[in-house]
């Protein structure tokens, strides 16, 4: 399975969720999955939201305080 | 939806107080206790307002209210999440301030008009200054209030935005005899009030507030967007010290729910009236950049009529460095700190791409001059405008929406 990581620490609002639906929409589509890695808290309501509109599963996992790795997969 | 690993930092993390961080955790509180003996030593109102200040900043932190994106995310998102808490600290401060005010001008026909009210004179510097501000906050990534609690949990953009501001006021003070000749001097003071009396003022008010209420819920369904609270973890309530524990959890560590955040801060705003005056801070920040630019030679000089205009109009800053608006300045910064510290969000967060540093001093400045011209900023020209019942917030915030949109067009249009 390829999956895509993106590394968007210390971005600013709304750029961590403007950023993620960019790359989601960018994503081939042999690639099933795209990591994405924040320290935006307000993005964990956001990027969520975002993401199964456009037909993606959302996993968040606390990697540090405050850090985030969320795992989106295609459905 | 939510995973939490075991072996890496669960949440409940930050109230595991032991070691170092219990020892960093009680001298921040202690300077925090330092800071008001010697504020409250120098005036009683300067150690008053440094604790307003510390629990605005705790609200803003913890319920991440940003004013910025209540007006942005109902076009970029199209959900109303933080306007519907806007709309009910709105309320809350409302019936507070109306209160307030029903006693300081008993008869409202006489038309006069309660002196330290956010009824401010409108005119084109209302509508300038509300799209002005409205396009800065939003390319700068908050407002001045979301700039200031962002600086407590270490987001450096937000300092260079906050200098921004400062810059910002400076340059409306230079051009400020302009606008007060042209439009502010004879611009209008509309309080509803004095029109409806107190009863139908803060009826009309609520009714407009709840309206605008449902018309979100509208947009909301139309767009299909579903923005759910993030789920609390509780443990289970067993004893008396499992449930102390989830309450200090829902306060500290778990995010306040935007509508709650509203309310407090609607509260926080009726504690901040009766003290003194309304909620708002651009005065003060006008204060520090027309202060020093006129002790250096080369300041604005005299503004006219600034005295007579309460709010956030600018202020010349030759009454000394100590204030007790400052007092609330600094003690919303370190508010926030306090809040992001114990709650494991605290974290110096530097934007990678140069670009970012350079929206966050011009949105600033744009920002700034919006707020300097129409006497004040989503606060003292919004939040606590339309809670005085004062006509001028109502504008000021149709500009500001329509500024938040064309900020953003704007950001979608930056790498």
């Amino acid at each position: 399975m390829m999956s895509k990581r993106i590394d968007l620490r210390g971005e600013i609002c709304p750029y961590p969720m403007m950023k993620t639906v960019q790359a989601l929409k960018k994503l081939g589509k042999e690639e099933r999955e795209l990591v994405v890695v924040i320290d935006h808290a307000p993005a964990l309501e956001t990027i969520p939201t975002q993401a199964e509109r456009l037909g993606f599963s959302v996993e968040i996992k606390e990697t540090g305080s405050p850090e985030w790795q969320i795992t989106l997969t295609r459905k | 939806m939510q995973a939490q690993s075991g072996s890496l930092l669960p949440p409940a993390s930050a109230l595991n107080l032991g070691g170092p961080r219990a020892v960093r955790g009680a001298l921040a509180l202690a300077a925090a206790v330092a800071v008001y003996y010697f504020a409250a030593g120098n005036e009683v109102r300067m150690g008053t307002f440094w604790v307003l200040g510390l629990a605005f900043g705790f609200a803003l932190q913890r319920s991440r209210f940003c004013f910025a994106s209540a007006f942005r995310d109902i076009f970029l998102l199209r959900h109303g999440r933080t306007l519907k808490g806007v709309l009910v600290g709105l309320a809350v401060a409302a019936v507070g301030f109306s209160t307030l005010m029903a006693r300081q001008v008993p008869n409202t026909a006489l038309g006069v008009l309660p002196p330290d009210a956010n009824v401010l004179p409108m005119g084109l510097h209302t509508i300038v200054g509300g799209v002005l501000f409205g396009f800065g906050m939003v390319i700068a990534g908050g407002c001045v209030s979301g700039s200031i609690y962002r600086m407590g949990e270490g987001y450096v953009a937000s300092w260079v935005s906050f200098f921004g501001i400062i810059l910002g006021v400076l340059g409306a003070a230079y051009t400020w005899n302009w606008w007060w000749e042209f439009q502010i001097e004879d611009g209008l003071r509309l309080w509803l009030p004095n029109l409806l009396g107190h009863g139908g003022a803060l009826a009309l008010t609520l009714a407009a507030l709840a309206g605008l209420f449902v018309l979100t819920l509208w947009w909301e369904s139309r767009a299909g967007v579903v923005v759910p609270d993030a789920p609390f973890q509780a443990e289970e309530e067993a004893n008396f010290a499992a449930r102390l524990r989830n309450l200090f959890k829902r306060i500290f560590v778990h995010g306040w729910t935007p509508l709650l955040g509203g309310a407090v801060l609607g509260g926080l705003n009726v504690v901040s009236f009766i003290t003194e005056r309304p909620w708002g801070f651009t005065g003060e920040l006008s204060r520090w950049s027309i202060g020093i630019s006129n002790s250096l030679g080369f300041g604005p000089g005299i503004l006219k009529g600034v005295d007579a205009l309460p709010g956030c109009t600018l202020e010349l800053g030759d009454n000394g460095v100590l204030h007790f608006m400052l007092f609330l300045v600094l003690g919303m910064i370190y508010g926030s700190f306090l809040a992001a510290y114990f709650s494991g969000e605290f974290k110096i967060r530097i934007p990678k791409q140069r670009i970012r540093f350079v929206q966050a001093g011009g949105g600033g400045l744009i920002m700034g001059y919006g707020a300097g011209i129409a006497m004040g900023c989503t606060i003292g020209a919004f939040f606590s405008a339309i809670a005085s019942l004062a006509v001028n917030g109502w504008v000021f915030a149709i500009f500001l929406a329509i500024g938040a949109w064309l900020g953003t067009q704007a950001i979608q249009r930056i790498p």
